[in-house]
């Protein structure tokens, strides 16, 4: 993780006050979309663990699909919160269990032959849990009889020190929901049988209990894990008085986020490096074909952030003094560069979801030779890193009159700086 | 500390524009060019050595290899501009691997008998974990590979490797010599609208090669301490762990040295580096095997120590006095 610190010393020693001022409504504003945003993931999961109870209460073609669709709901919201993982530690610390990804979904349930066995890196890949109540990790035997909440977050989230067992958040549920998509490069997304949640004679796949069981479990967790997120940007949370006690580090927060999701993260690992693999489960959202989705949002939390506004799933917005009124005050030519490049890459982002709308799934464009979802993809890719520069400048210019930036690792040991 | 760290911004870096300029000649003449070239010239010989003999245990083909591998790794950090066009970088050096993408897509060619290794435009449309150095790798080192599928194909494939290689070499260098050094050497368009960008770039790559070193490296075979993870360790299989380290440190130290060549800042920076290079020097343990028990696995800690205590001096000290704020680099986020 990268941290960026716009070390304020001549602002704490009041040389620089109105810029102080400023900072800290603009930092109320990015607290509050913060607040705003978990909130309305909290309210989307809630809504999600019902038709998950519904599916499992009564399993059927439509209580499943009712299931499915409120997963896709609740990847709206979430995915505009993103911005605020990187330079917050306290939401990239908590990350893991709610969007870990990617997932070896072998260590959960039951996965295709052509997926492997245990791997260099993953001995754990095929455990599958909901068929085996008892198995060996890391040498020791585990009891898995009962699936609970805290068996995946005690036992199986990271099982033996590897990222990608992943047993909570939203992808575990996806891939309970939606299956393997076995289609590699070709069009379709996972297609599990709503028979694997059937009880009795109906069931598929076998431990059909077992799977209602990890489901819920998951969702739960999922429920669980927002709710105390939201709580930790509202009134008094940890997470806003963290940025609010330093007008300096909350900017330093908010810029490094942005910044690090652009690039690293969004362009780098999640799109430039599928497109570069070829591979279809190099998508994010892999398992119900909804990665345009997750991208583009993605790309407007980034925006979000900056012009300091979040439209909520109701239509309302959440709105303040910004990031932008602070670039503008000291110069606009700027400002209206970091907002031009923002809309493009939102831009961008918006037509490769509208051409996966249309029937060229995500997994298509990343095949060998697709000319036009690579088009697709890059221009994406291009936009983010194009405006990654323009956030660098940002920094730059936020730091002029005597404030100093450094890279450091101040956010994780402030005393270090001081040295 | 603060206030020092200022006042080295103002008055001891190359704030002027003239010893800024005067650096950017130093780093673009010496450190930079010299060594794409000698990337594209290991290349060259490496594709030559497979075309004549496409055995993997060839010693001719394993030496020029590794001389190759050498000048790539020297040259790895400089991650910007040339080496971002298409997917070139990407292609030549795809790891960390922690999905095993790399066997895999070398099985699905091998098995399928993919057509694709037949012609160099069609191989630079393949996966890039079966391109480049670390793919290359496996080939020529290991076991599995040695006798998977047809040894026709299995031929084919490392020569359309190092044919790959160096045709990416290649474009590398044109590019470096026929425009991109220019455009720092006298920035003022759109990539590069001030010397200072030009020094924001190479104070990127110096961070985020040092933060590779240790990170990729280093941390990831020492895994946890009750759950080490040798296997881990970067191209095990030729024995190129810790070399790896030392040419990288040292190419780093290189850049370092030339951003600023005097000082106080210069002194602390070359100290660190001293200190990780000694480190390095005395471990003899060439593929890290020794994270498995705990003494070798304190001197890979320490190693690893005294390589972020360079990126410390770095964060603390050298962007102050270049006058520059840390940027993003490709390897932020998870």
């Amino acid at each position: 993780m990268k941290h960026l610190t716009l070390a304020a010393a001549t602002m704490a020693a009041g040389a620089l006050p109105a810029l102080a001022q400023d900072a800290s409504a603009v930092i109320d504003t990015y607290a509050d979309i913060a607040e705003a945003g978990y909130a309305d993931s909290h309210a989307a999961a809630e809504a999600l663990a019902q038709a998950v109870d519904a599916l499992i209460a009564s399993p059927s073609e439509g209580t499943l699909a009712t299931a499915r669709s409120a997963w896709l709901d609740s990847r709206v919201p979430y995915m505009q919160t993103e911005v605020f993982r990187f330079g917050n530690p306290i939401v990239d610390d908590w990350e893991g269990q709610v969007n870990s990804w990617p997932l070896d979904e072998g260590l959960i349930d039951y996965v295709d032959p052509s997926y492997g066995g245990p791997t260099d890196e993953n001995e754990a890949a095929v455990v599958n849990v909901i068929a085996h109540p008892t198995f060996t990790l890391s040498g020791e035997e585990v009891d898995a009889s009962e699936i609970t909440p805290e068996l995946l977050t005690g036992t199986l989230q990271q099982a033996a020190g590897v990222e990608a067992n992943v047993a909570t958040g939203y992808h575990a549920v996806e891939f309970l929901l939606w299956g393997q998509d076995l289609n590699g490069n070709g069009p379709g997304m996972g297609d599990r049988p709503w028979t694997d949640f059937a009880p009795g004679a109906e069931c598929t796949g076998g431990n059909c209990e077992r799977r209602a069981d990890y489901l819920k479990a998951a969702t739960d967790l999922l429920v669980q894990d927002l709710a105390w997120m939201a709580g930790q940007w509202g009134e008094g949370g940890a997470a806003r008085e963290a940025v609010a006690a330093d007008p300096a580090a909350g900017l330093t927060a908010m810029l490094t986020g942005m910044g690090s999701l652009s690039y690293g993260e969004l362009a780098g690992e999640r799109m430039r490096l599928g497109l570069m693999l070829n591979d279809p489960e190099e998508e994010h959202d892999c398992f119900s074909d909804n990665t345009h989705v997750s991208h583009f949002y993605d790309g407007v939390g980034i925006r979000n952030v900056y012009l300091g506004t979040y439209t909520r799933p109701d239509g309302s917005t959440v709105s303040g003094p910004s990031l932008a009124d602070l670039v503008a005050a000291k110069d606009p030519a700027l400002d209206a560069e970091m907002r031009a490049k923002l809309d493009a890459s939102v831009a961008a982002l918006g037509a490769m979801k509208a051409a996966a709308e249309g029937g060229l799934a995500y997994d298509m464009m990343l095949d060998r030779g697709n000319a036009e979802g690579e088009r697709l993809i890059m221009a994406g890719v291009d936009g983010l890193v194009d405006q990654t520069r323009s956030i660098e400048r940002v920094v730059a210019a936020l730091a002029v009159g005597g404030v100093t930036i450094e890279g450091s690792d101040s956010l994780d040991a402030p005393e270090a700086v001081f040295e | 500390m603060r206030l020092v760290l200022a006042l080295l911004a103002c008055c001891a870096g190359p704030a002027v524009a003239q010893e800024r300029a005067e650096v950017i000649r130093d780093v673009v003449g010496n450190h930079v060019l010299p060594r794409y070239a000698a990337l594209d010239e290991a290349a060259q010989d490496l594709d030559a050595a497979a075309q004549a003999d496409c055995e993997p245990e060839s010693p001719a083909l394993r030496e020029a290899y590794g001389e190759a591998f050498d000048a790539w790794i020297a040259a790895s950090h400089l991650r910007f501009g040339p080496s971002e066009v298409e997917d070139r970088a990407y292609a030549l050096a795809f790891w960390p691997d922690p999905r095993g993408d790399t066997p895999g897509a070398l099985r699905a060619l091998i098995l399928e008998e993919d057509p694709v290794v037949g012609t160099a435009e069609g191989f630079a449309e393949v996966s890039i974990a079966a391109r480049g150095f670390y793919g290359m790798e496996f080939m020529l080192y290991d076991e599995e590979f040695a006798g998977l599928g047809a040894e026709g194909y299995r031929c084919d494939l490392i020569r359309a490797q190092a044919r790959d290689i160096a045709l990416i070499a290649g474009a590398m260098q044109e590019e470096w010599t026929g425009g991109y050094a220019d455009l720092m050497l006298r920035p003022g368009g759109d990539r590069y609208r001030s010397e200072a960008d030009v020094i924001q770039e190479f104070y990127d790559a110096l961070g985020a090669g040092l933060e590779f070193t240790a990170d990729s490296r280093l941390a990831r075979p020492m895994g946890e301490f009750d759950d080490p993870k040798p296997a881990r360790a970067e191209a095990r299989r030729s024995g190129r762990s810790l070399r790896h380290v030392r040419i990288s440190l040292a190419s780093l130290h290189d850049l370092a040295e030339r951003l600023m060549p005097e000082g106080v800042v210069h002194d602390h920076l070359g100290a660190a580096f001293d200190r990780a290079e000694t480190l390095a020097a005395r471990l003899d343990d060439p593929v890290f095997a020794g994270v498995s028990d705990p003494t070798g696995r304190f001197r890979v800690e320490a190693l690893k120590g005294a390589v972020d205590r360079i990126s410390a001096v770095g964060n603390e000290e050298l962007g102050a006095a270049l006058g520059v704020a840390a940027g993003f680099n490709a390897s932020d986020g998870d």
